[in-house]
C-alpha cells in the first residue's frame, strides 16, 4: 500500500511536489497536443520544451526581469515584472516555439508579411541565397529578429492554442505569455526557434495567473507570506511569557495581571 | 412527441456545433487580448459565389480545386456543411516595439501600412506579428471545439480568402473558413469526392512534386535521370529547371475568372458582359 499525500501549500513541499508531478502530466500532454494541432499544410513546424522545478523557473522569472528593467518598452516593463511573479506561483511552464518562421517561409504569396502577392516584403528583408534563408547571422537589434513568415506565426497560434485547450480540459490553469516565451528563448529553450510562446501551468486554489493586482511584484504571494516571516516573530518577543512559571490565561492570573 | 431521423437530426445538430465553435473562439486565451474577433455562419445557398470563385481559382491550383469540388458536390447532395468564417484585422500594432514584423518600432510598422497595405493570395498586410499568433489560438479553439463535438474539422484558408474578397466580415485582414463536417468520416480528410478527379499519371506527378529526390538517380553526373516509370533507364527522362509560360498563362486567367466572379457578386459587373 501506498499514500500519496497531495496538496498545494506549503510550495515544494512533498504534498505539493506530488501535485507537481500531476502537472508534469499535464504539461507532457499539452505538448502533445500542440504537435498535432492543425497546421498550413500539415507541415512540422514546432518544438516544444518544459520548465519544471523551482531553480528552473527561479532562472526563467529572474530573466523576464532583465528585460522588464532593461531591454523591453516602458510600457511592457510592469507586464513583464508581473508575470515573473506570477510563473514563481506556476509548477512547470511548456514552451513552444517555430523554427520555421524566420528562416523556411510557407512561400505561397498569402499577402500577410507585406500585403503582397508574393513573398518579396520577407526575402528581400532577409540574407538569403536563390530563396534559402541564412539563418546563421543571430544578431538581434529587437527583441525577435523579424521579418518572419507570419503564416507560420499564425501556425504557432494552432499549437499554442491545442495546448491551452488540454490544460483547460483538465481543469489546470494556463495562460500564453510574451514575456516567459522571450525570457526563456534568450535561455536556449526550443533552442531553434525566434519566436518561443511560454505557456505557465499551475494547479492552485486560486487561479494565479487573473486578479492581478497593481504592483503585483511587490505584494504577491511569496512576499506576503516573506512579510509575515519578516514581522511575526518581533511582536512575539514582547508579547511573551515564561511559560514554564506563569500562564496569564488563567482566571487566577488574569486576576493580579496588571 | 416525435420521433427524428437520427441523420437529420445530426446535420440539423451541425449550426449547433458552429455556434459551440463561435463561443470558444471567441473566448479562446489570447497573448494581446485585442484580438477583435469577427464571426459568420453561411450556409447552403449563401456559399455559392464562394464555391464559384475557388472553382475559377481551382482551374490552375489544386490546392483550391480540391476544395470547391468537395464544397460543389456537397451542396449538389443537399448537404452543404454550415461554414464558420473566422476573421481579425492584424494589421493594427500593438505598441510592443517586437520587432517581429521586421520594423524596428510599431511606428515604422504602422507608417509602413498606411503606405503599402495590400493583398496577396489571401490575405491583406504586413501583419502584426502577435496579432497572426493569437488569431492562431483562436481559430485553433475553433477546430478543437468542433474536434470534441466529434464534427470534423478542417480549418481552410481557401474559403476564408474567397470569402474575404468577396466581402465578408467587413475590415478583417485575414478570413478562415471552418466547415461543420457535415457527416460522415471521409470529407476533408481522405477526401471521397475528389476519388477519380486525378488519373493515376496525375497523381504519380503531384507526387512527384512534393519529393523530387524521391525519384532521382544518381545525381553526380550533373544531369540525374527521373526515375519517372517502371524501366527508368530505357529513353530516361531528366529533370530541367524552366519557366513554365503555359502554367503561368492558366493561373493568370483563373485569377483574371476569379476577380470576374467577384465583380459579378458585388454588382460592379454584369453577367452577361461575361466573356
Amino acid at each position: 500500500m501506498t499514500r500519496i499525500a497531495i496538496n498545494e501549500w506549503p510550495p515544494n513541499s512533498p504534498p505539493d511536489l506530488a501535485k507537481k508531478e500531476n502537472v508534469l502530466l499535464v504539461a507532457r500532454l499539452m505538448a502533445n497536443a500542440a504537435l498535432t494541432a492543425p497546421v498550413s499544410g500539415g507541415v512540422p513546424s514546432w518544438e516544444a520544451e518544459i520548465a519544471h522545478g523551482e531553480k528552473e523557473i527561479e532562472r526563467i522569472a529572474r530573466e523576464m526581469e532583465r528585460l522588464a528593467h532593461h531591454e523591453v518598452p516602458k510600457k511592457l516593463t510592469k507586464p513583464f515584472l508581473y508575470q515573473a511573479a506570477m510563473i514563481r506561483e506556476s509548477d512547470a511552464i511548456l514552451f513552444i516555439g517555430t523554427f520555421r518562421a524566420h528562416a523556411t517561409p510557407m512561400d505561397v504569396g498569402c499577402g500577410l508579411c507585406g500585403g503582397e502577392p508574393d513573398c518579396s516584403f520577407f526575402y528581400d528583408r532577409v540574407s538569403q541565397v536563390d530563396g534559402v534563408v541564412d539563418d546563421t547571422d543571430r544578431e538581434r537589434s529587437t527583441a525577435i529578429r523579424g521579418p518572419l513568415c507570419m503564416l507560420r506565426v499564425h501556425d504557432l497560434g494552432y499549437a499554442v492554442g491545442s495546448a491551452l485547450w488540454i490544460a483547460s480540459t483538465h481543469l489546470v490553469d494556463a495562460m500564453p505569455s510574451y514575456p516567459a516565451g522571450l525570457a526563456a528563448r534568450n535561455l536556449d529553450f526550443c533552442i531553434h526557434s525566434e519566436v518561443v510562446v511560454g505557456l505557465p501551468i499551475a494547479v492552485l486554489a486560486k487561479n494565479p495567473f487573473v486578479d492581478i493586482s497593481p504592483d503585483y511584484h511587490m505584494n504577491n504571494m511569496g512576499k506576503m507570506v516573506d512579510g509575515v516571516r519578516r514581522w511575526g516573530v518581533i511582536p512575539r518577543q514582547l508579547a511573551m511569557v515564561n511559560m514554564r512559571l506563569h500562564d496569564p490565561t488563567t482566571a487566577k492570573a488574569k486576576k493580579t495581571t496588571k | 412527441m416525435a420521433i427524428h431521423d437520427g441523420n437529420e437530426a445530426a446535420y440539423d445538430h451541425l449550426l449547433e456545433v458552429a455556434k459551440a465553435c463561435a463561443v470558444a473562439a471567441a473566448r479562446a486565451p489570447t497573448v494581446t487580448g485585442k484580438l477583435g474577433i469577427k464571426m459568420e455562419i453561411v450556409t447552403d445557398e449563401d456559399q455559392k459565389p464562394m464555391i464559384e470563385v475557388l472553382e475559377a481559382l481551382g482551374k490552375a491550383s489544386l490546392f483550391q480545386r480540391v476544395d470547391a469540388n468537395s464544397y460543389r458536390k456537397l451542396i449538389d447532395a443537399g448537404t452543404a456543411p454550415p461554414v464558420l468564417l473566422l476573421g481579425a484585422d492584424l494589421t493594427e500594432a500593438i505598441g510592443w516595439d517586437c520587432g517581429g514584423c521586421g520594423f524596428s518600432t510599431c511606428g515604422e510598422f504602422m507608417k509602413y501600412l498606411r503606405k503599402n497595405k495590400g493583398v496577396g493570395a489571401g490575405a491583406y498586410g504586413p501583419t502584426c506579428m502577435w496579432k497572426a499568433l493569437d488569431f492562431g489560438i483562436a481559430a485553433d479553439h475553433a477546430c478543437a471545439c468542433a474536434a470534441m463535438h466529434r464534427v470534423e474539422a478542417r480549418i481552410q484558408f481557401s474559403m476564408g480568402a474567397v470569402s474575404m474578397l468577396l466581402g465578408r466580415l467587413d475590415g478583417c485582414s485575414f478570413v478562415l473558413g471552418l466547415p461543420m463536417g457535415p457527416l460522415g468520416s471521409d470529407i476533408w480528410f481522405d477526401r471521397k469526392h475528389w476519388q477519380g478527379e486525378l488519373d493515376y499519371e496525375a497523381l504519380r506527378q503531384t507526387v512527384l512534386a512534393g519529393a523530387p529526390n524521391l525519384a532521382m538517380a544518381f545525381a553526380g553526373g550533373g544531369n540525374p535521370i527521373m526515375k519517372t516509370k517502371q524501366r527508368w533507364w530505357e529513353a530516361p527522362d531528366f529533370m530541367k529547371v524552366e519557366q513554365d509560360e503555359e502554367f503561368l498563362t492558366l493561373a493568370a486567367e483563373g485569377q483574371e475568372a476569379a476577380y470576374r466572379k467577384i465583380m459579378e457578386h458585388a454588382g460592379v459587373l454584369d453577367e452577361d458582359e461575361e466573356s
